[in-house]
């Protein structure tokens, strides 16, 4: 009993510590983001477009795909619980919110924290065990600045874009399916979702999708920067990374979903 | 230049410096040298103002360098140049721009005149046809001459080595020792060199500090600490296998340890 309470008091404290951090390397991204914004010649160094590039393009084929099938999987499933009652009227409207105001957020920033979060943290972790952070500092080049910003910056006009094209992609091909298979004739459905969907719920998406992108990028960097020791602790930070942020990712969105609706 | 007062630092229960004083003179070459794991690289990273001493002042001028405030720590940086043990360049960046980059963040040249920089520091080191390459793509060794050019890219006052001849074989370990010496004797470069690598630092060093657990053991010439009647110290020059510094780094008698587990 004594070694439990311990031991959950020891967890309790290391989770405020990383709390703090986490605080702590957020202030300092934001300082050093106005810091590169208002610097003509820094910000072209950053390379901030590759960022965006990398983050958002090269993920699009993946976010897409799930979107869309995903897209058809709420339409089937809304459809099987509506047979009974005889109103298919109603999916379009409900498949068009339940996407905009929370399966696109969610899942988008999910695939993010594994695809992008996890090689924020790996890249990171490897260039804090070969000393690489260590030799940015003696050139007193701020680490922050030179890799956690871009990342940051580049994450924040990423994710919400992939959020809203994801959105946009899941209601398509709901309405692929809906209109083929389900026998809702295509103006009516684009007529149902046209009204059920309110820009709160585009709003609301992109909020989500923006605090998420802070969670991912900065997880993802903590973790690396934080890291210790050699390549298994690259590897223990990576997994942690993934799974704080997820864990992270879908609290935040449970609150905000409560917050915005409730 | 450099001095070091009563420098203290301990991990957990291991001390791995107990109260270290020394001074490296300007424009001149001074070696560090102790047995592995004997606090070296934490040394080193205190000299730099990486790493806070529990206690003990480092004097760089008349500035203490735990007590500067972090601005006033990248001035100082600005100031010196860091060889670090296995390179530590960015993997991402090319061997120029990974030279250019100290270069163009704390000067405001422009590109044409950067370049041009960046080729006279290859050529230092005799590397000048490789900046177009990615750090992955050279030798062990090569890598350590790229990553001096870079530590030399803003003409530091001092430079720092950690270990510039471990791994290497011995002709390219001979061509870092020489540009040790000719950074100094050309260039009037104060070099601090911290290693395990006897000879190189007996045939190059103004001055030869010897580390033992955590205390400067001796300190001196090359010929003074050549001559020394220490024990230690004549184990530690000629590296033999049997004196007073044993191999066994355990504390707990072995008889003991297999009897009661």
């Amino acid at each position: 009993m004594k070694k439990t309470v311990g031991y959950l008091g020891r967890t309790f404290i290391t989770f405020l510590q990383t709390l703090s951090s986490l605080y702590y390397l957020f202030r300092e991204t934001v300082a050093q983001t106005i810091v590169l914004l208002t610097d003509s010649k820094k910000r072209k160094q950053a390379r901030i477009w590759s960022q965006v590039d990398e983050i958002g393009t090269h993920s699009l084929p993946l976010v897409l795909t799930v979107a869309a099938l995903l897209g058809i999987a709420i339409t089937v499933l809304i459809s099987f619980q509506l047979k009974g009652v005889g109103s298919f009227s109603y999916i379009p409207g409900f498949v068009a919110v339940a996407v905009f105001r929370e399966i696109g957020p969610l899942i988008t920033a999910l695939i993010i924290a594994g695809r992008v979060g996890a090689a924020f943290t790996a890249r990171i972790g490897t260039m804090k065990v070969t000393e690489e952070i260590l030799a940015l500092e003696t050139m007193a080049i701020n680490p922050v600045r030179f890799l956690v910003v871009q990342r940051f910056i580049g994450m924040m006009v990423a994710l919400p874009a992939l959020t809203i094209l994801a959105g946009f992609t899941a209601v398509s091909s709901g309405f692929l399916f809906g209109s083929t298979r389900l026998g809702i004739g295509p103006d009516a459905y684009l007529r149902e979702t046209v009204e059920a969907l309110q820009l709160t719920d585009i709003y609301s998406g992109i909020v989500k999708a923006a605090v998420f992108a802070v969670v991912i990028v900065m997880i993802g960097c903590y973790r690396g920067l934080v890291v210790e020791g050699g390549a298994e602790e690259v590897g223990k930070a990576t997994m942690l990374s993934v799974v704080s942020s997820s864990l992270a990712i879908i609290t935040l969105d449970t609150l905000m979903t409560a917050a915005f609706y409730g | 230049m450099i001095r070091a007062s009563d420098i203290r630092k301990t991990y957990g229960n291991r001390t791995v410096l107990d109260g270290v004083t020394f001074e490296a003179d300007r424009k001149k070459i001074t070696y560090i040298f102790g047995t592995s794991g004997g606090g070296k690289s934490t040394l080193l990273k205190i000299l730099i103002g990486a790493l806070k001493p529990d206690a003990g002042e480092v004097y760089f001028g008349d500035r203490d360098i735990a007590k500067l405030r972090a601005e006033e720590l990248d001035e100082f940086r600005k100031k010196i140049g860091m060889l670090f043990q296995h390179g530590a360049l960015l993997n991402s960046l090319s061997v120029g721009e990974n030279i250019a980059l100290p270069i163009r963040e704390h000067t405001v040249l422009e590109d044409a005149i950067i370049k041009i920089m960046v080729k006279m520091k290859l050529e230092l080191v005799g590397l000048r046809d490789f900046e177009d390459l990615l750090p992955v793509q050279l030798s062990g060794g090569m890598q350590k001459r790229v990553a001096l050019a870079r530590a030399l890219a803003l003409d530091p006052e001092v430079v720092f080595f950690d270990e510039p001849t471990s791994g290497l074989d011995p002709i390219v370990a001979s061509v870092i020792t020489k540009l040790i010496a000719d950074l100094n004797r050309l260039l009037g470069i104060t070099c601090i060199v911290v290693t395990h690598a006897v000879e190189e630092a007996m045939r190059i060093a103004d001055k030869i500090i010897i580390l033992y657990r955590g205390k400067v053991l001796a300190e001196g010439t090359p010929q003074q600490i050549r001559e020394s009647k220490n024990p230690l110290v004549q184990q530690f020059i000629t590296g033999n296998p049997d004196g007073p510094i044993s191999f066994h780094a355990s504390s707990k008698d072995f008889r003991e340890d297999l009897l009661l587990g």
